[in-house]
């Protein structure tokens, strides 16, 4: 068993842990972030990609809506390559009550949440398939994040600033000595090996598993897990963010991601950070909400299904409450106020938009108790990245018109998110041999376009095992095929269910690519 | 003279017009699009068992095959061989053993008949492998298929990298781009030119099955005899070259025999007429901007399942059949109908239409609907055709049968 130390161990490589480690690397610390799977697999991945103006929150959770139009418009500038600029519009439906929005466009004044009011000639001109029975509607500055972009760079700005980010490492169990955290046991899942780390203090950020950690510790959190389902469309319906203007509910928004359009979302309370089932009414309601903002849409094709786990901070006196009414507010808890237990911070809430500063707030404590005196310099200082441009959607078209090849590399491997050979075999080397399909996905898109990986999944598998020294298992096709067949289950009707059919034909009839093929011969 | 209406122009409707348009009777096909042979492996499979004719009997009553008969499935087998052997295009393989063949992931696939380019790759024969490769070619990986294979037990010795001229000058270009490319008698005496001082050894080459489209059969022997060694095809992703060959063999022959083909159009209802429910009496068709009617003495419903349309899946939870909207077989519920992974049974595929022996379309109260209404393919109800290995050996035995049964 090896043995590390640091001075801070961050717990979770979703967008909190990772913005903590980046905080706390920035401002000169010895960090090391661990993450159980890939970074952005949980709730960070598993959002609909929305860049909050802060409208959502202006009436129901001022301060929320408040961090979120100050942390967008600080995104705006360090993270620019991972933010497509679709600005936001709120409409007000014939469903929608009659009084809400002007409560809500006064509340956004108050807040200096930039909105302006827009008529509906100027709406339909801008978003033709809108309802035309809105009745009122007003821009906001929402736009679309791409998380695993945005994680990417986070772990590169880690690295840079001389940060370990450990994937694939599990927490297993954490030393106490008298009242401090002082070592934490973790097993390395990819090859069975376990590393003990001692560290001056110990960062929660598991997100939905955060009470896992906490009950490690002998502490206490008050988590409640709700789940959220979103549906990708096939198309990008929408070139704008859609809310509707109403109080947050089911289905209120449609937002444009790359090639598609992510409705989101529900909120089912659960008991575990695995329970991500998606129930048909789910589905069946987000498309019927959908169906008001754009008439049709309920016909149209969805793509896919996901689901993620919002970790939600619920003191006892909210014991009852439903998940979607608790504050979305962050939480920084020094366990050290609330058990008597040292050396041990949990932060717990937020979103994807204020998750910088959230981790402003938390290095600020770190910092405090590590008797460190540095200034956070997240605000100012822009992740690593080639272009610094905002993303967008014809990027990739673009670049291929201007350059003719006949080079292997640029071999079309995925025809619906424009990936070439090159981009795979780019992404191979860097990651090196661990690299799965899905690792491939989240890094290139590929898979996520309509065919759902029918064509590209083969070619992918056969890229990477020509570049590997591994053994010729199917086993990572097969995850990669189980996990696109999941995602599209709950919506797997009309074309959908054809396109997966088309799939089957490809990967049983054609390839005879079945778990069963291994031993036969 | 009997007019028959074949709804569907893929495996089962195509074949179904070349027995009727055989048996003298005039003949009608139309159809929307184009089946599935374009995304096949061009072979037959029958049944995914070492021995299928022995297997068929275990399968549950309800099966195509059960209904066809085994004697329908021996025949059509025999007829479509004829068929394609006519066309310049032998089938291998018999009923009692299946055959293996090499895939383009290196697996091994069980099937029944192959044509005899693919056959000539058969594992079960004897010779060391080498594999070739088009370097510009997206769709072939044999550096995979020959790790893959080693696993399997398969021994390929080695890869050559085999140039081409003038190759398709796109960065997405399709076994069908290259498939073309060797129609060209001149073309090929370069290439063979270039490959010959890169096979010294060689005696049994795999190449993607892009060796030609029109005329394979010739261009695949001037290749062996140029080269004087033994080639053989593995059928790549789709569009699949092998699946376009029986497709158009298939095409020409219902013309020739003069059956009228009519493409891109859809059937949008029946005509009833005069004898109470108990007879279609003709189809109604959508083409651009206009409905048409078609009389008929016999229709045959060969439309396809989920992927061709003949089926549609609906988020109301039922699954209709998009012609005449007969009563489906499916499971209520559609959280029911997909399994938990592409590899799994799936229950929306074994959905379909019931029939009877005669390939009559059944009521809910088990008795043919019309007296003159034959279904055959992927419509019919009772197999997961993918998991069971049966695809094609369906297709060609329910369209047997049911033009057997119509044209008596």
């Amino acid at each position: 068993m090896s043995s590390l130390s640091t001075q801070v161990l961050v717990i979770g490589g979703g967008a909190t842990g990772l913005g903590i480690a980046w905080d706390a690397a920035l401002r000169g610390l010895k960090v090391v972030l661990i993450e159980q799977s890939d970074i952005g697999q949980g709730t960070s991945g598993r959002h609909h990609g929305l860049l909050h103006s802060g409208g959502r929150y202006a009436l129901s959770d001022p301060v929320s809506a408040r961090d979120c139009a100050s942390e967008n418009r600080i995104l705006r500038k360090i993270a620019a390559h991972t933010i497509e600029d679709t600005g936001g519009i709120f409409v007000a439906t014939p469903a929608d009550p009659v009084d809400y929005p002007d409560r809500w466009f006064s509340a956004c004044s108050h807040l200096n949440i930039p909105a302006e009011e827009i008529s509906l000639s100027a709406l339909l001109e801008r978003e033709p398939l809108l309802n035309p029975r809105i009745s009122r509607s007003f821009l906001v500055q929402d736009a679309s994040i791409d998380s695993f972009d945005l994680a990417h760079s986070l772990v590169k700005g880690i690295q840079d600033h001389g940060g370990v980010v450990l994937l694939r490492h599990r927490l297993e169990s954490v030393t106490r000595h008298q009242d401090c955290l002082v070592e934490a046991k973790i097993s390395d899942l990819s090859n069975v090996e376990s590393l003990s780390l001692s560290a001056n203090l110990f960062i929660n950020a598991a997100g939905p598993w955060a009470k896992t950690i906490t009950n490690m510790a002998g502490a206490e959190l008050p988590l409640a897990l709700g789940k959220g389902t979103l549906v990708a469309m096939s198309h990008r319906l929408v070139n704008t963010v859609v809310n509707r203007c109403k109080p947050p509910s089911d289905g209120d928004i449609i937002v444009p991601v790359g090639t598609v359009s992510i409705l989101g979302t529900t909120d089912v309370p659960v008991k575990e950070p695995t329970s991500l089932d998606i129930e048909p009414w789910e589905v069946d309601l987000l498309l019927a909400e959908g169906d008001l903002l754009l008439p049709g849409l309920r016909d149209s094709r969805p793509l896919r299904t996901w689901a993620g786990i919002r970790p939600l901070y619920r003191p006892v006196e909210n014991g009852d409450a439903q998940t979607r009414n608790l504050l979305r507010a962050h939480v920084i808890l020094d366990h050290e106020e609330t058990d008597g237990l040292q050396c041990f911070i949990s932060v717990i809430g937020g979103k994807l938009t204020t998750f910088r500063l959230m981790a402003e707030e938390a290095v600020d404590l770190i910092c405090d108790k590590l008797e460190i005196d540095q200034k956070c310099s997240t605000a100012s200082t822009p992740l690593p990245h080639e272009t610094g441009q905002f993303y967008s959607l014809t990027s990739r078209l673009e670049k291929l018109e201007h350059q003719h090849s006949h080079a292997i590399a640029d071999q079309v491997v995925c025809e619906c998110e424009l990936v070439m050979r090159g981009d795979i075999e780019f992404a191979l080397e860097k990651t090196g041999s661990g690299t799965d399909l899905d690792d491939l996905r989240r890094d290139l898109r590929i898979g996520m376009g309509p065919c759902q990986a029918g064509f590209c999944a083969y070619r992918t598998y056969a890229i990477s095992l020509e570049h590997s020294s591994s053994p010729p298992s199917l086993k990572g096709l097969h995850n990669f095929l189980y996990e696109r067949w999941r995602g599209i289950r709950p919506v797997a009707w009309g074309s959908t269910l054809q396109q997966m059919e088309f799939s089957r034909r490809i990967y049983l009839d054609l390839l005879a690519a079945g778990p069963e093929s291994e031993n036969r011969s | 003279m009997t007019h028959i209406i074949i709804v569907g122009g893929g495996l089962a409707g195509l074949y179904a017009s070349i027995l009727a348009a055989d048996r003298g009777a005039k003949v009608t096909t139309v159809f929307k699009g184009r089946g599935g042979l374009s995304i096949s492996h061009g072979c037959i499979d029958v049944l995914d068992r070492s021995a299928p004719s022995r297997s068929l009997g275990s399968l549950p009553d309800h099966h195509p095959y059960q209904l066809a008969g085994k004697a329908n499935l021996k025949d059509s087998i025999s007829k479509f061989r004829d068929l394609m052997l006519r066309a310049d295009y032998p089938f291998s393989g018999k009923l009692s053993k299946s055959v293996p063949i090499l895939t383009a992931l290196g697996s091994i696939k069980r099937t029944s008949f192959a044509p005899s380019g693919i056959a000539r790759g058969y594992l079960n024969s004897d010779g060391p492998i080498v594999l070739g490769h088009f370097s510009g070619f997206r769709d072939f990986f044999p550096g995979m298929i020959q790790k893959r294979a080693l696993k399997a037990g398969i021994t390929i010795a080695k890869v050559i990298d085999l140039p081409l001229l003038e190759p398709p000058d796109r960065r997405d270009a399709y076994s069908t781009d290259y498939a073309l490319l060797f129609e060209d008698s001149e073309w090929r005496e370069e290439i063979i030119r270039m490959w010959r001082p890169l096979l010294p050894g060689v005696k049994r080459l795999g190449l993607p099955a892009v060796l030609g489209f029109q005329n394979h059969s010739e261009i695949h022997e001037d290749l062996e005899d140029s080269l004087g060694i033994e080639i053989f095809e593995i059928p790549t992703l789709p569009p699949s070259v092998p699946g376009l060959r029986i497709e158009r063999i298939l095409l020409r022959q219902a013309q020739a025999l003069g059956a009228t083909l009519i493409e891109g159009v859809s059937v949008i209802g029946r005509i009833d007429g005069r004898s109470r429910g108990k007879r279609v009496a003709g189809v109604v068709l959508h083409s651009t901007g206009r409905t048409i009617q078609l009389d008929a003495d016999v229709v045959l419903l060969a439309t396809g399942g989920i992927l061709n349309g003949g089926l549609v899946a609906q988020q109301d939870h039922r699954i209709r059949e998009s012609v005449f909207d007969l009563p489906v077989l499916h499971p209520a519920s559609r959280s029911d109908w997909i399994g938990l992974s592409l590899f799994h049974r799936q229950a929306y595929a074994s959905a379909g239409i019931r029939v009877n022996s005669h390939m009559q379309p059944l009521g809910l109260d088990e008795k043919p609907m019309f007296k003159n209404l034959y279904a055959a393919g992927g419509l019919l109800a009772g197999s997961d055709r993918s998991l069971e290995g049966s695809r094609q050996g369906i297709d060609l035995a329910t369209a047997y049968c049911a033009i057997n049964k119509a044209l008596r």
